[in-house]
């Protein structure tokens, strides 16, 4: 089995290799085009295990029997993938554009939450000696008759 | 019947909720009456049980894997269902009294008693462990719900919380020792391990992780501190709970399972240790107990350590004595609990110090509750006084070192039982000079029958010895004795002056005494207390826990998307990698180009790719993607595929008509924020680039490792010609895989309605000043223009 | 009337003014371009044509639902460009569609094509041959997945419109109503 050569190893390799980086940044458009490039990449890669590049699969041409028919199944994948790559880009321009109006700019941000817990030592609510700390509820005892209701005498 | 007894228990409490809404004594009612008729049913049966013929049923639920819901009804879980349904039903109806009509807990509690009372009937039927296992984390989540109340105060919660973690850790132990067990035995049926039980390294290990499950949920040290905080509940509810049934879960699969290990000294040696243990730092705490139902707690502790050790040694006396003492301690712990609840209900509180010249004002509240006590210290003629003699016998009779040390040790904590029990009587009842008497509001008749019933109970089975004889002995018959003496022994209430008499009387005597020196040794308990205690290594432990918790997550997830998509391209690269690394193999002859002229496209492709990272200005980026897209189109014209070549410079060419669109209206130039440091930049490319070559490697290394071709590939060429097609691909996208055509152009309409809908949503904002204050988006005039 | 007043000063002699040029409205009459719009009307209905063949042609070669319709998109596109963007002006001024109704109805063409051999007794979504004789023509052998093509290519000309009337139209005239608020 033929494999990849090597010129195309290297095209898929920087294709990659830009996608990736490019999906590593904050600007949303950035990051779609990191996506589009990956894209082509991946199509690439999926045609080229097709093998070698031979006659396109097309029956009753006129060269009949002649040089073997390149590999009908990656082309057709591949092309879903362009497909699909293309409906993907859109909406996600769609979203770079609503969050440019509604935010002014177009850069994914750091969620709050995680920052918030990450510079606690402990989590709110502990339920171990911490607990303590957190000043206590003056009121009935759960355990007694009068937190169940209607205590002393009653008879009806 | 029996698994139909248990669905019925848990269908009805999902039923409850609503009778409870018209009326909560009603509800109460209606949950007591399933128990009462379980009990019924087995005393039924019980004839036939105790000749010898079990009742067995079986349900399938899983029959591909073996899985079965086994249930079996003997002597022991006779025993059991007396406390299970016979103390529940009392409690129920008890219960129907205490809460308040207008309580807004009582609807919960009814369902959730009555849930608990089902899978507490499960769990001491059940033959198959991991049944028993299901049940046993059942009735673990019942009593978090019901500890826990309605979750408003921090005590419930705590105290819930700390239940759960304690049993449920127990709980896993335990169920990966069934596994153990289960797996080594080749069966999971009880029965048939109690009958040839298993041996080898993993049923010890299985053993030692069973021990955890049983000790934490039976409140054994070190991990008895649960039991005592779980009285945030109500008190019938602690009664039930934590007292009569769930808490000797444990200790009655230590008494199912002893026949088949008792032998070992990795089954008997902790429980007896700990048990012991258990059972004078239980009583210990109790005679510095101020709170009565703190008090009756640590009873509690106290008397399941006793009965850990009995049941622990696998001897048939201990058994008889092991199992009418379960017996006579649900009886008189129910009794004595809800004693409490009533004296609560009628006072308003249950502090001792508070309390005095009750005994004057309810004299028959004062004498069930004096049964009940004189059960719990072993005072002839109760129950609690058969059993005892019973237990100080067995030990007698076993001799030796393992006898005598337990001996002593069952001597000194029943000296301690005497004594926290005379402090209960003495702090409820009595009149204590310099404390005001207190007027008890009148108590409904619901509020104190109940507990006579198991009061008498006590008494009855005390005097009419052989009826708990039969039982117990029905048990104790499936465990060796070692000597004959220990065969012949029936439970009576009389056997002739002898050491165990004596022991009793001693116990008694030093009991009394301790309880004149009452308020020193009260003293002494405190001073003790503070400085170790197993409350505060479960706090420090739970704490600790937290704080790993809260560092391991502020160093993970740290919420920045180019962080997290950093992780998962390392993953990426790493785990194939390994593997890469491992199984290398370079292909022979790999070409450096099949094409010439796959050379300038390649190069234009790469060239604008990594200029399109150095490009400032967002137009410039989009027209250089362009390229990227143009020049893979022409590589897959070389490689001979020309619908995919066309369908590639269509779908460029349109892509960036969007892409145009869109960048009419942002900034030219890709503004930033927050300049990246270059150094974080640097380290980003210095990732692509690895996760790029990985690829690269990847890509020549796996198409090599191919040898064998394709066969779909060849199959659809085969078959084109019947579709009518001399166009492969057109072939394999409408007629082999048509499916997924459909779901591709399903996908494009979602996006175009998704992209629609995000855009045309900008008219509607509302804005001021320019900048929109509420999103247009789902508004009625937008929904309506989305769909045109 | 003066000869001067009829005259159209040099720097707009090719900016039309008239709208024989486009059907329907064209409100907007500053940007516009004459030679893009005496190409677009000339290649208009010359791409749609060319977008039919590859959509019959696509069984027996390169072509295809896929590429049938991203060209037919493609025409749209050129008339949008061209001039028929702003509100009042959308592409098919004379025949009011809206894009998700095509969109819909290409779906609907692909899944009825799917499950209508099921109705025969043959599996979901097979394929069979029917001929048909056209009388000046001679035989046609059509093939019964044709209408899983027509689906796709209706699909994909309605949602490259629906991009259309979203990104393009939609976009320019949320310029327009900054630009008013702006300046207001």
């Amino acid at each position: 089995m033929t494999t990849v050569s090597l010129a195309m190893a290297v095209v898929v390799a920087a294709l990659y290799a830009v996608g990736f980086y490019l999906l590593l940044q904050r600007s949303l458009m950035r990051v779609l085009l990191g996506v589009v490039v990956l894209g082509h990449g991946a199509n690439l890669l999926l045609q080229l295990t097709g093998g070698p590049p031979a006659r396109p699969p097309i029956l009753g041409g006129s060269a009949e029997g002649s040089a073997p028919l390149a590999d009908p199944l990656p082309q057709a994948l591949a092309l879903t993938a362009v497909v699909i790559t293309f409906a993907m880009t859109t909406y996600l321009l769609a979203l770079g554009y609503r969050s440019w109006v509604l935010v002014g700019h177009d850069e994914v941000q750091d969620d709050l939450e995680d920052r918030r817990i990450a510079r606690r030592r402990t989590p709110t609510a502990s339920m171990g000696e911490e607990a303590d700390e957190q000043g206590d509820e003056v009121g009935v005892d759960p355990g007694s008759a009068a937190a169940s209701g209607d205590p002393v005498g009653d008879r009806s | 019947m029996l698994l139909a007894l248990v669905a019925a228990h848990l269908v009805l409490a999902c039923a409850l909720p609503a009778v409870a809404a018209r009326s909560t004594r009603a509800a109460f009612g209606l949950a007591a009456v399933l128990p009462a008729v379980t009990l019924v049913w087995a005393a039924a049966m019980a004839p036939a049980v105790l000749g010898g013929a079990a009742v067995e049923e079986n349900l399938a639920w899983a029959p591909a894997l073996h899985l079965t819901f086994d249930v079996r009804l003997d002597a022991l879980a006779l025993v059991m269902i007396v406390l299970v349904s016979g103390v529940g039903a009392v409690i129920l109806a008890y219960s129907a009294f205490y809460f308040g009509r207008r309580s807004p807990d009582a609807s919960r509690t009814s369902a959730l008693l009555l849930f608990f009372a089902g899978a507490m009937l499960g769990l001491v039927v059940a033959d198959d462990l991991l049944t028993l296992y299901v049940f046993w984390e059942l009735t673990s989540i019942a009593s978090f719900l019901l500890v826990g109340q309605s979750g408003l105060h921090r005590a419930n919660r705590r105290a819930a919380v700390q239940a759960l973690l304690v049993t449920v850790f127990g709980g896993l132990s335990m169920l990966l020792g069934f596994v153990l067990v289960g797996e080594s035995a080749g069966t999971y049926r009880i029965s048939a391990i109690v009958a040839s039980p298993p041996t080898g390294g993993a049923v010890t290990a299985g053993i030692v992780l069973i021990l955890l499950g049983v000790l934490t949920k039976s409140a054994q040290a070190p991990f008895h501190p649960w039991l005592p905080a779980a009285m945030a509940a109500p008190t019938p509810v602690s009664g039930y709970l934590h007292a009569a049934s769930m808490v000797k879960a444990g200790v009655f699969l230590v008494a199912r399972l002893s026949p088949a290990f008792a032998s070992s000294a990795e089954w008997w040696l902790p429980l007896v240790v700990l048990g012991l243990a258990t059972m004078l730092i239980g009583g210990w705490r109790a005679l510095g107990a101020t709170d009565l139902k703190r008090l009756l707690a640590f009873g509690t502790v106290s008397q399941l350590g006793f009965l850990m050790v009995l049941f622990a040694v696998g001897g048939r006396l201990a058994a008889v004595a092991g199992a009418a003492l379960l017996l006579a301690h649900g009886l008189f712990k129910a009794t004595l609990f809800l004693v409490v609840g009533t004296v609560d209900k009628v006072t308003g509180t249950r502090e001792i110090g508070a309390l005095s010249g009750l005994g004057r004002a309810m004299p028959g509240l004062a004498a069930a509750s004096a049964l009940a006590a004189a059960s719990m210290a072993g005072i002839p003629p109760l129950l609690g006084f058969v059993a005892k003699e019973a237990a100080f016998e067995a030990f007698l009779l076993e001799g030796g070192l393992r006898g005598g040390v337990v001996e002593v040790g069952l001597v000194a904590g029943s000296v301690l039982t005497v004594a926290y029990s005379a402090r209960f009587l003495w702090g409820a009842f009595a009149t204590k000079p310099g404390v005001d008497p207190v007027t008890p509001a009148p108590a409904s008749p619901g509020l104190t029958v109940p507990l006579w019933i198991t009061s008498l109970a006590g008494l009855v089975l005390g005097l009419v010895a052989p009826v708990a004889a039969v039982l117990a002995e029905a048990y104790g018959d499936t465990l060796p004795a070692r000597t004959a003496e220990e065969a012949g022994y029936h439970l009576a209430l009389w056997h002739g002056f002898n050491l165990a008499l004596g022991l009793s009387a001693v116990a008694l005597a030093g009991g009394l005494l301790l309880h004149t020196g009452r308020d020193r040794v009260a003293a002494l308990t405190r001073r003790l207390h503070h400085r170790v205690s197993a409350q505060r290594g479960y706090e420090l432990v739970v704490s600790g826990l937290e704080r790993l918790a809260v560092l391991v997550t502020g160093r993970l997830q740290v919420g920045s998307l180019p962080v997290y998509l950093a992780t998962v391209l390392l993953m990426v690269i790493a785990l194939p990698g390994i593997g890469l690394v491992l199984g290398w193999a370079w292909p022979a002859d790999v070409p450096v180009v099949h094409e010439w002229i796959q050379i300038p496209l390649g190069i234009v492709v790469v060239a604008a790719a990594l200029a399109m990272v150095r490009a400032r200005r967002r137009f410039t980026a989009v027209l250089l993607v362009g390229a990227v897209g143009y020049g893979i189109g022409g590589l897959f014209i070389v490689d001979g595929a020309p619908d995919l070549a066309l369908a590639q410079f269509l779908v460029e060419t349109l892509a960036l008509v969007a892409f145009v669109f869109v960048l009419r209206r942002l900034p030219a130039h890709f503004t930033e924020r927050r300049r990246p440091r270059r150094a974080i930049q640097v380290r980003k490319g210095v990732l692509a680039a690895i996760a790029g070559i990985t690829v690269g490697v990847f890509g020549i290394v796996l198409s090599g490792a191919r040898t064998a071709p394709a066969t779909a590939s060849e199959e659809f060429v085969r078959l084109a010609p019947e579709t009518g097609a001399t166009n492969i691909i057109s072939a394999i996208l409408v007629d082999f895989r048509a499916l997924d055509t459909v779901g591709e152009i399903t996908v494009l309409l979602v996006a175009a309605s998704g992209t629609a809908s995000l855009v045309l949503a900008t008219r509607h904002d509302r804005r001021r000043r320019g900048k929109v204050r509420a999103s247009g988006s789902g508004t009625p005039a937008h929904e309506k223009e989305v769909s045109g | 009337m003066s000869a001067e007043d009829t005259r159209v000063p040099w720097p707009r002699w090719d900016s039309p003014t008239e709208d024989w040029m486009l059907p329907g409205d064209c409100p907007v009459t500053s940007e516009r371009t004459l030679l893009l719009e005496l190409a677009a009307r000339i290649l208009f209905p010359a791409v749609l044509v060319f977008s039919l063949y590859l959509l019959l042609v696509g069984h027996y070669g390169p072509g295809g639902g896929f590429s049938g319709g991203l060209v037919a998109g493609l025409a749209f596109v050129l008339r949008h460009i061209a001039g028929g963007s702003s509100e009042g002006a959308e592409i098919g001024a004379r025949i009011r569609v809206r894009p998700p109704v095509v969109v819909g109805v290409g779906l609907c063409v692909a899944v009825v094509t799917a499950l209508v051999p099921a109705a025969f007794g043959a599996p979901v979504l097979s394929s069979t041959k029917v001929s048909v004789h056209v009388p000046l023509l001679g035989e046609f052998e059509i093939v019964s997945s044709l209408a899983l093509d027509v689906g796709v290519y209706l699909l994909i000309v309605g949602v490259v419109l629906d991009l259309l009337r979203s990104l393009g139209s939609g976009i320019e005239r949320d310029a327009l109503d900054a630009e008013s608020e702006a300046a207001s």
